[in-house]
C-alpha cells in the first residue's frame, strides 16, 4: 500500500516487514509495507500488541528486521544507520530526559549528540524551547516541571537538530489538556518541513493530526487511509475511534 | 570527540546533582579512612606505644610479687591501676571487672607464690647437681611438690593477638625471675658442693687454706643483654619508613572507596535503561560505546578525586587528629597508575552488574555487599597471612587483593611502578573481562543496534 500522493516526495518507505522476536513463533510484524511521503503525518493505530512499537523501532534503526527492509531519504536503515540516524527524531512514550538535570542542560546534551554546538546549539535550544512554550523555564530542574512541561521538553529533545523524520511514540499520554492541545498544534505546524509517524490510542487526536492513519492488528495493515475516507467508507461508524473498534473488536488485549 | 566529552560532561553533572550517589563517593571513604585509622592506630600502639591498664594484686608481697610488678611497671605497653596493693580489689572484684569489660586485664600473685617458687626452683637445682654422674641416681627434683602459678583475667572481647602479647610478656617475666633465682641458687651451691667433694676426695690431706682455692660465683648477675632481637623494616631501596595504620589504612579505604562506584554506576545504566533513555540515545547518532566510554572516564575522574581528597586527610587532617603523617612514597607515578587501573576495574564491575541487574535494588544490593565480601578477601578487615588457608587461596581472585598488595607495594614497602605492576596487570585484565562480559550481553540482548 502506498498512501503518499504521487506529486510528494518519498521519505520513508517500509517493504514487507517481518519481525519474529526470538523463542516466538508468532510473527510481531508480518508483512508491514507503508510508504510515507515530505510532509505527511502517518498515524500507526492499534490494540496492545499490535506490532506498532516494533515497527517504530524498526523503522528508528533501534531493531533489526527478519526480513523486508526500510529506506529513509532513500538510505536503506539496516545498512547505514549511522547516517539514517541524523536524518530522524524520536520521542519516546517515557519522559527520556534526565530529572537532575535543568531543561537547558538536557537539550544541550541531545543537541551535542546530533553535532550541534557553539551559538548554532544554542539559538537551537532557544527554537525548540519557545515551539513548545517552555522558554521560561529552561534553567529548571526536569523533577521540578510538571507532567505536561515534562512532555513538553520530551518533544523539543527531538526537535533540536530538525529532523526529516519524526518518530512521536504516545507523546500526549497522561498530561492536562492544554499542553495536549499546544502539542497537537506545534506538531501541525512541523508538517511542511518534517514528515511524523505517530502512535497513540487517542482516536480524536489522530483524526485531527494524521494525513494518513493505519490501523495494525497482529502484525499487520488492516485499513489504511485518510482518517476522513476511512470513515467515509464504513458508513456504520461516525469517527475513527468506531472505525477501530470494529475493525479491531471489544476484547481485551493486555 | 565532541560526543564522548557530552557523555563525560552529563555524566559529571548528574553525579555532582545526587547528593546520596556523592555521600556514598566521597564521604563514605574519607569516613572510613578517618575512624578506621585512629581506631587502628590505637589497636597499633598498644604494640608498643600507647599503655593498657592491667590490675595488679600482689597477694604474695615477696620476691616473685615485686618482681612480677617491676617488670609490668618496666613494659613499653602495659601500666598499673592504681589499684595494686590487694586492699584496693580482691580477686573476685578483679574478675568482675574484667568480666565487665572496664580494664582488660587482671594479673594476680596469690599469697606464697615466692615460697613455692623457691621451693621448687632449690629442688631443681639441686636435681641438676650430680657428685658421681652418673652413677648417682637422679633426686626426686620438683616432681609431686605444687607448682605456684601467676593468674591472669583477661577480656574474653580482646583479640587473640593483644591477649597472646600481654600473655608473652608475663612468661618472659616469669622466666627472667626464674632464670635469675635459679642461678643464683646454682651460685650458691656449687662451691658447697666441691667443697665435699674435695675434701672426700683429700681425705686426710684436706686443711682449710685449701677452700681458698674452690672459685666462688658472683651472685648478681650482669643485666645487660648479651645477645640482641634487631628489627629492621623490609623495604625497598634505602627508605626507612616504618609501617604505621596511616600507611596501611588511607591506601587501603580508598581503594573501598573507589570500588563503591559500582553502585552509582551500575544505578546510571539501570536508569537509563528503565526510563527509555538508552532506546532515545540509541535512535541518536552516538555509539553505545560511546555512552559507555563516557561513563568509564567520568567515573575514573570522580576515583582520580576521591584519591586526592583521600591522600590530602592522610597528609593534612589526621596529623591533626594526632596520627603520622601519610608518606607518599618516592613514586607518585605508581600511585596514579594504581589509581587508575583499580577505577578501570571498578568501573567494569560496576558496568556488568548495571548490565546484568535487572533493578537499582539488585545492583545497590550485590554491588556493595559483593565489594565488601571482596575487601575482606582481600585483606582489608584482617590480613590474608593469617585467613586459613582456603580463604588464602581464594583472596588471590579478589580485585581489591591485587589493588591494595599494589598501594602497599608504594605506600609501605617502598616500591614503585615495576614492583606494583604484577597486582597492575589483573585489575587491568579485570577491566577487560567485565567489559567484554558486559558487551556480550548487551551484543545478545539487541542494545548495540547502533552505528
Amino acid at each position: 500500500m502506498n498512501s503518499a500522493a504521487p506529486s510528494q516526495e518519498m521519505i520513508l518507505s517500509a517493504q514487507d516487514l517481518v519481525k519474529f522476536y526470538p523463542g516466538s513463533d508468532e510473527p510481531a510484524l508480518n508483512g508491514l509495507t507503508l510508504s510515507i511521503g515530505e510532509g505527511e503525518v502517518f498515524g500507526l493505530l492499534g490494540p496492545n500488541g499490535a506490532g506498532k512499537t516494533t515497527a517504530i523501532s524498526i523503522m528508528n534503526t533501534l531493531l533489526k528486521s527478519t526480513s523486508g527492509n526500510v529506506t529513509i531519504c532513500g538510505m536503506d536503515v539496516a545498512k547505514h544507520p549511522g547516517e539514517v540516524k541524523r536524518l530522524i527524531g524520536y520521542v519516546p512514550q517515557d519522559i527520556a530526559l534526565y530529572p537532575d538535570l535543568s531543561a537547558r542542560e538536557n537539550l544541550r546534551f541531545f543537541g551535542r549528540i546530533h553535532g550541534l554546538k557553539g551559538p548554532e546549539l544554542k539559538k537551537r535550544i532557544d527554537e525548540a524551547a519557545a515551539f513548545v512554550g517552555l522558554e521560561g523555564s529552561l534553567d529548571q530542574r526536569l523533577y521540578t516541571f510538571s507532567g505536561g512541561m515534562k512532555r513538553r521538553a520530551n518533544l523539543a529533545a527531538g526537535l533540536l537538530h530538525r529532523p526529516k523524520v519524526l518518530f512521536l511514540d504516545e507523546p500526549t499520554v497522561g498530561i492536562d489538556p492544554q499542553s495536549r492541545n499546544l502539542i497537537l498544534e506545534r506538531l501541525s505546524s512541523l508538517k511542511d518541513r518534517t514528515a511524523m509517524v505517530y502512535t497513540t490510542h487517542y482516536m480524536g487526536e489522530a483524526e485531527i493530526l494524521c494525513s494518513c492513519v493505519a490501523i495494525m492488528d497482529s502484525g499487520r495493515i488492516i485499513a489504511e487511509g485518510a482518517p476522513d475516507d476511512l470513515i467515509r467508507r464504513t458508513p456504520a461508524c461516525k469517527n475513527l475511534e468506531e472505525l477501530f473498534i470494529a475493525l479491531t473488536g471489544k476484547e481485551l488485549r493486555d | 570527540m565532541m560526543k564522548l566529552w557530552s557523555c563525560i560532561r552529563k555524566e559529571l553533572l548528574l553525579l555532582f546533582r545526587d547528593l546520596t550517589g556523592l555521600l556514598v563517593i566521597f564521604l563514605m571513604p574519607l569516613a572510613l579512612v578517618v575512624v578506621v585509622t585512629l581506631v587502628q592506630e590505637n589497636a597499633m600502639r598498644f604494640m608498643g606505644e600507647t599503655k593498657t591498664k592491667v590490675l595488679f594484686l600482689d597477694m604474695d608481697g615477696d620476691t616473685v610479687g615485686l618482681q612480677i610488678g617491676e617488670a609490668i611497671k618496666k613494659s613499653s605497653s602495659l601500666e598499673m591501676d592504681g589499684r595494686t596493693t590487694g586492699k584496693d580489689a580482691d580477686m573476685e572484684t578483679a574478675k568482675r571487672a574484667v568480666a565487665k569489660g572496664t580494664i582488660q586485664f587482671a594479673v594476680i600473685v596469690p599469697a606464697g607464690t615466692t615460697k613455692a617458687f623457691m621451693k621448687r626452683a632449690r629442688l631443681s637445682v639441686e636435681s641438676s647437681i650430680l657428685t658421681d654422674a652418673p652413677k648417682e641416681k637422679p633426686r626426686k627434683g620438683t616432681a609431686g611438690e605444687p607448682s605456684p602459678s601467676l593468674l591472669f583475667y583477661f577480656d574474653p572481647a580482646l583479640t587473640e593477638t593483644v591477649r597472646s602479647n600481654v600473655a608473652n610478656l608475663l612468661e618472659k617475666a616469669i622466666m627472667g625471675i626464674e632464670i635469675k633465682e635459679k642461678m643464683k641458687l646454682f651460685s650458691g651451691m656449687l662451691p658447697v658442693k666441691m667443697e665435699k667433694v674435695a675434701k672426700k676426695a683429700m681425705g686426710g690431706f684436706w686443711s682449710e687454706e685449701n677452700k681458698k682455692l674452690i672459685p666462688k660465683a658472683r651472685i648478681e648477675w650482669d643485666d645487660a643483654a648479651i645477645m640482641t632481637v634487631r628489627e629492621e623494616v623490609a623495604q625497598y631501596g634505602k627508605s626507612v619508613k616504618l609501617p604505621n595504620a596511616v600507611q596501611q589504612n588511607v591506601p587501603a579505604w580508598t581503594l573501598f572507596g573507589m570500588f563503591f562506584i559500582v553502585v552509582p554506576l551500575a544505578g546510571s545504566l539501570i536508569r537509563e535503561r528503565q526510563s527509555g533513555m538508552l532506546l532515545r540515545l540509541l535512535a541518536m547518532p552516538v555509539s553505545y560505546l560511546t555512552i559507555i566510554t563516557g561513563k568509564v572516564v567520568s567515573y575514573v575522574i570522580i576515583c582520580m578525586c576521591q584519591l586526592v581528597l583521600i591522600m590530602a586527610v592522610g597528609m593534612f587532617l589526621l596529623p591533626l587528629l594526632g596520627t603520622p603523617v601519610l608518606d607518599i612514597g618516592s613514586s607518585p607515578a605508581a600511585i596514579l597508575i594504581i589509581t587508575l587501573s583499580a577505577a578501570l576495574a571498578a568501573s567494569g564491575y560496576g558496568i556488568l552488574l548495571g548490565t546484568v541487574a535487572r533493578t537499582y535494588e539488585q545492583a545497590s544490593m550485590f554491588g556493595a555487599v559483593s565489594v565488601v565480601i571482596c575487601a575482606a578477601l582481600g585483606g582489608f578487615m584482617v590480613p590474608v597471612h593469617i585467613m586459613p588457608k582456603v580463604m588464602q587461596s581464594i583472596s588471590v581472585f579478589s580485585p581489591l587483593s591485587w589493588g591494595l598488595r599494589a598501594f602497599l607495594e608504594v605506600f609501605v614497602r617502598g616500591g614503585g611502578i615495576g614492583s606494583s605492576l604484577p597486582y597492575v596487570a589483573p585489575l587491568l585484565l579485570f577491566f577487560l573481562a567485565t567489559t567484554l562480559a558486559a558487551w556480550f550481553y548487551i551484543y545478545k540482548k539487541g542494545w548495540t543496534r547502533a552505528n
